[in-house]
């Protein structure tokens, strides 16, 4: 099983309530191909970057699910047909979500390991400071005497 | 060198792409040396969606800011590129915009 993605945009006068029933059959359509549903996320309407067809904007619907390729080959097959739907991207998302992870959890190891190294360190900085500022006055001085 | 000794936020770094910069010490004007934004804000994610981000990186007619104008490093110019090209079969962002 994968994580995939999917954005897609809905023709912008598509009544609210005609929207909700096509998600949820979206939905239902994905659950019944072996896929769990894990997000579903309505981001309004958007003004497009470019004109698709004869829509200068658009409604964005973004959804995220875990299925297998064929579920997600339907999936798709299923956008394509349907007629209020402009057009679709779905992304695999589920090895750029790993890579994240990794990336965290090295973040935060290493923060952890500054964490304990820290205390120790400024202990001797600020006095190899002090002592740069005394003895910078003091070395002029040498050549003078010599 | 002044310019390495200047930036403390980026020391334990891999050279970014701007090192060009250095090269023209001979000349009589300034150029300060560039740094990648994601290196330095630590951004993990290069995601298509986040238009807002992207914008930055797109110049007026839509094409994609070379690196060595944006100072962007390899790796993250890799995954913008992948990003700007994603958002604009979506079209969050214009393949040509018109002015």
């Amino acid at each position: 099983m994968r994580i995939y993605e999917s954005l897609f945009i809905v023709k912008p006068d598509t009544p609210d309530e005609e929207l909700d029933q096509r998600l949820e059959q979206v939905r239902t359509n994905l659950t019944a191909g072996g896929a769990t549903v894990d997000k579903l996320e309505k981001w309004g309407k958007r003004r497009l970057a470019y004109k698709i067809g004869k829509y200068r904007e658009g409604a964005y619907v973004l959804i995220q699910f875990t299925a297998g390729p064929e579920t997600v080959k339907e999936f798709e097959r299923r956008l394509r047909v349907s007629d209020i739907i402009l057009k679709y991207i779905t992304v695999r998302i589920d090895e750029t979500l790993k890579r994240l992870e990794k990336r965290k959890k090295d973040r935060d190891k290493r923060a952890a390991r500054r964490a304990i190294s820290a205390p120790s360190s400024p202990a001797p900085a600020p006095p190899s400071l002090a002592q740069q500022m005394t003895e910078a006055p003091a070395m002029p001085g040498l050549p003078k005497e010599g | 060198m002044p310019e390495s000794k200047g930036r403390p936020g980026s020391a334990g770094q891999r050279p970014t792409g701007g090192d060009k910069a250095v090269a023209t010490q001979k000349k009589q004007y300034f150029r300060r040396k560039k740094v990648c934004r994601f290196c330095v804000e630590k951004v993990d994610d290069i995601n298509y969606k986040d238009v807002k981000m992207l914008h930055a990186f797109v110049a007026e007619r839509g094409k994609i800011v070379p690196r060595r104008i944006s100072g962007v490093c390899a790796p993250h110019q890799r995954r913008l590129t992948d990003a700007i090209k994603k958002a604009r079969n979506i079209a969050l962002l214009p393949f040509a915009a018109s002015i």
